[in-house]
């Protein structure tokens, strides 16, 4: 009795575990790690990259082509203080494009969850069998290599002093001039959505936000939104930017009128970095779907941690049909060109006939 | 006994108006803030005094019969004051106004800090007078104003005030730079100052320079039709259109101009806007 | 609806000369205690040099009708917190001080509102000042404790200069002026 009792304990301990490890996905996340099929060597590296397991991930490729830990990592987690850096694999989606016996190639759809939002990146990657299992080929990354130099900067920065005077009828500054150019409201399937462009007419920088009311027939407000980070907050004097406000469950046939509203602060600013956008063309990505693709190119000597890109989209007619915006993972280093792209709907496509890209850009503050 | 019944009836009769006499108060009916008043009050005995203004309250004891005195630090603020005095019988109010008194100081506003030089009615100031209590002051007075421009002889206007407001709308001058606004009322002055900026971009041109593998944009000094030229910091935005695509960069005017680099393979056309004006375009190698 | 027949309302428009404006609960003409939103009824014939856009009236109404209100509440009840929404400035100044006095006394003031007829005189072009002029119907009692002292029912003027802050218009300068100010 003395040694079956301790037994026993042994035992429904083990059970247990074993249950709870079943009841987690342990023969799932096994079956995953196993490599036994090209889509399971998939499946492996990305559970590996989404538990941050950067060893048992980098040991999981194939190293014929003799990529390194260092650059794998750096790929995958991020540099530079990037977007990437702050992000997670959420989920991921996996499918065969080809398969032989010994070489496949899949495509995986990749979901990072970042504090703007999902970013989504498509990659095919090329699977060999080695053995008995698969090895997943990771492209050497192509990191680009800027010589050293000394770049001058000297382009005009403002500063704001002093504070505002709470004496009314005192001297003040007032705030930056800006000016709504277009509004127009078009209906999506799930919403309604104002689009359009403003402009700092001013000579100083300003940040700025626009709101939007829809008004119902009988003038009272249906709803309001902001243009969150549709928008380029961070204006230069004369510069101009696109902006979008969603307003998700509305119906075009409930509203009567648009009131726009545009508030615009005073603050310090840079004119650097200065980021050109390159080689914009529409083509199509891996999954035939319609895009904007080009490249950024940071023209400055400070890197760019996190940029976004914001697309207007004009018809014809020169009215802005369409406005999207998206993030990039990599930061920009300075003369380095990073590719982007960003989606166009199908009906925007076959309606458009130009575009314009602004930049908006994030520069970590060095400690 | 008729001695003692007469010195009664005499006290009786002495004594008469006093007990009778209804609580009276007879302020003025209109006195200049911040001057000490006086408020006769009729009645006997002692009574409670109070006085009601628009940013004061008093209660006191005062002898009825006599002046009350209000000094010129209860009556500051313009408006109507009730005086209310309360004894035993009653209360008795009256109400008096405390006027503005004479001008003394000013609030100055002029919209806006930065204005396009040659617009009309572009520029507005406002001023709106009080006496030295923060009373608007009702009867009319001058304010005179006195405009300097950085380029140019200064001018004056002088409007009156209507109900302690005096205003005026004029259009910047042609020339950029600082435009002193000084507004007068009797012997206090305040000074404002208006940047007088340039406006949108007139003429806008660039020229290139090519180079083996790319193309170096400059534009002439980005300037006003006005020829002030457009503040350093100012974007100008470049556009390239060629076989590969669109390219385009914004870049700040620095010294005067705007430039930029492009890299070119085959026949291009660029074209260079600052804000909603547009100017020349150029073709590169044909067109593209 | 497509999106060509939708029609913009900008923030700044341009309106006829002539708005009448009424605010609140205002269709009666019998008197409303003062805990009610009192009945504004705005003129803006006669502003100028800035004509007054739909909304703006509206919403100016509206902050005066409400200024009355807390007005009359913060005096009664001797609360300086309540002025802290549509007063502001000299305004807020005065009816600090004397709602201070009436505390240490032990006074308040008793309002039954009646209504204002105001007039929109001056909107100054860059839209920072409004000046209105009031007939204001008020019937006012003076407390010591739970004593009235003084009842007095009148047509009062009032000189105002309304300044827009934030997300409203606020009550900078209220200003008893004599019958012959205007």
């Amino acid at each position: 009795m003395r040694r079956v009792l301790p037994l026993v304990i042994v035992l429904a301990t083990a059970a247990l575990v074993a249950a709870g490890w079943s009841g987690a996905g342990g023969f799932a996340l096994r079956a995953e790690r196993s490599a036994a099929t090209a889509e399971q060597a998939v499946r492996a590296l990305m559970a590996d990259i989404q538990a941050h397991n950067w060893d048992d991930a980098y040991a999981s490729l194939d190293h014929r082509n003799d990529i390194q830990k260092s650059d794998f990592i750096a790929e995958i987690a991020g540099t530079d203080g990037s977007l990437r850096t702050y992000s997670n694999l959420q989920s991921f989606d996996v499918w065969p494009l080809h398969a032989d016996e010994s070489h496949s190639t899949l495509r995986v759809r990749m979901n990072w969850s970042s504090a703007v939002g999902s970013l989504e990146e498509l990659r095919d990657l090329s699977v060999i069998r080695d053995g008995n299992i698969w090895r997943v080929v990771w492209a050497k990354p192509n990191f680009p290599v800027v010589p050293l130099q000394v770049v001058p900067v000297n382009y005009l920065r403002w500063d704001v002093i002093g504070r505002r005077s709470d004496d009314w009828g005192g001297g003040s500054v007032d705030s930056p001039q800006v000016r709504i150019m277009s509004m127009n409201a078009v209906e999506r399937p799930d919403r309604v959505v104002v689009l359009g462009e403003v402009e700092n007419e001013d000579t100083v920088p300003a940040y700025l936000n626009v709101n939007a009311t829809l008004l119902k027939p009988d003038g009272a407000s249906l709803d309001e939104q902001g243009s969150f980070d549709a928008i380029s907050h961070r204006l230069l004097p004369k510069q101009i930017s696109p902006y979008r406000v969603d307003f998700p469950g509305v119906r075009l046939s409930q509203v009567k009128s648009v009131r726009m509203d545009v508030r615009a602060l005073l603050v310090p600013a840079s004119a650097d970095p200065v980021i050109s956008v390159e080689n914009q063309n529409i083509a199509k990505d891996a999954l035939g779907r319609k895009i904007l693709k080009g490249v950024l190119v940071n023209q400055s000597g400070q890197t760019a941690n996190i940029a976004q890109v914001l697309a207007v989209f004009y018809d014809s007619g020169g009215k802005v049909i369409w406005v999207n915006d998206g993030y990039l993972g990599q930061a920009l280093l300075p003369q380095a060109p990073v590719p982007f792209a960003v989606d166009i709907p199908d009906d925007v496509a076959a309606r458009l006939q130009s575009y314009h890209v602004v930049v908006n850009h994030y520069i970590a503050p060095t400690v | 006994m008729n001695a003692l019944l007469t010195a009664r009836l005499l006290l009786v009769l002495i004594a008469l108006p006093a007990i009778g006499q209804p609580i009276g108060l007879r302020p003025p009916s209109a006195v200049a803030a911040g001057s000490p008043v006086s408020i006769a009050t009729s009645g006997a005995g002692t009574a409670t005094f109070y006085l009601l203004g628009p940013s004061h309250a008093v209660k006191r004891t005062v002898q009825l019969g006599q002046e009350v005195s209000i000094p010129g630090s209860d009556l500051s603020s313009s408006g109507l004051y009730q005086a209310i005095a309360c004894d035993s019988s009653g209360c008795a109010s009256a109400a008096f106004q405390v006027l503005p008194a004479s001008p003394a100081r000013f609030s100055f506003l002029v919209h806006p800090s930065r204005v396009p030089v040659n617009t009309a009615n572009a520029i507005n100031a406002t001023a709106l007078v009080f006496d030295r209590f923060e009373n608007t002051v009702l009867e009319p007075s001058s304010v005179a104003f006195r405009f300097s421009p950085g380029v140019g002889e200064p001018f004056n206007r002088r409007v009156p005030t209507e109900l302690g407001i005096a205003w005026l709308q004029m259009g910047s001058t042609s020339k950029q730079g600082p435009l002193r606004v000084l507004a007068s009322v009797g012997e206090n002055a305040e000074t404002r100052v208006i940047q007088q900026v340039a406006s949108e971009a007139c003429g806008l041109r660039m020229q290139a320079t090519s180079g083996p593998r790319n193309v170096r944009l400059q534009t002439e000094p980005v300037r006003d039709c006005g020829g002030n030229p457009l503040p350093d910091g100012t974007v100008v935005s470049f556009t390239k259109i060629d076989g590969a695509g669109r390219s385009t960069v914004d870049t700040p005017i620095k010294k005067g101009v705007a430039s930029a680099q492009f890299s070119v393979s085959g026949p291009a056309r660029i074209s260079v806007a600052c804000g909603v004006v547009l100017g020349n375009e150029i073709s590169l190698g044909g067109q593209p | 609806m497509t999106a060509a027949s939708l029609r913009v309302t900008p923030v700044v428009g341009v309106l006829t000369a002539c708005i009448t404006l009424i605010s609140g609960f205002e269709f009666s003409s019998s008197p409303v205690r003062a805990a009610s939103l009192p009945k504004v009824t705005m003129n803006a014939e006669s502003i100028r040099p800035r004509p007054i856009e739909q909304r703006t009236g509206e919403t100016v109404t509206q902050a005066y009708a409400r200024a009355w209100q807390d007005l009359a509440e913060s005096l009664e009840t001797n609360r300086t917190d309540l002025l802290g929404d549509y007063f502001t400035g000299k305004a807020k100044n005065r009816l600090s001080q004397r709602i201070s006095d009436q505390q240490k006394l032990g006074l308040r003031t008793r309002y039954v509102d009646r209504g204002h007829q105001v007039k929109a005189v001056f909107y100054s072009p860059d839209g920072g000042e409004m000046q209105l002029q009031d007939q204001a119907q008020v019937e006012m009692q003076i407390l010591d404790g739970d004593k009235a002292i003084s009842t007095s029912n009148s047509t009062q003027k009032y000189l105002v200069l309304m300044t827009p802050g934030a997300d409203r218009w606020y009550v900078r300068s209220l200003e008893e002026v004599p019958d012959n100010a205007f």
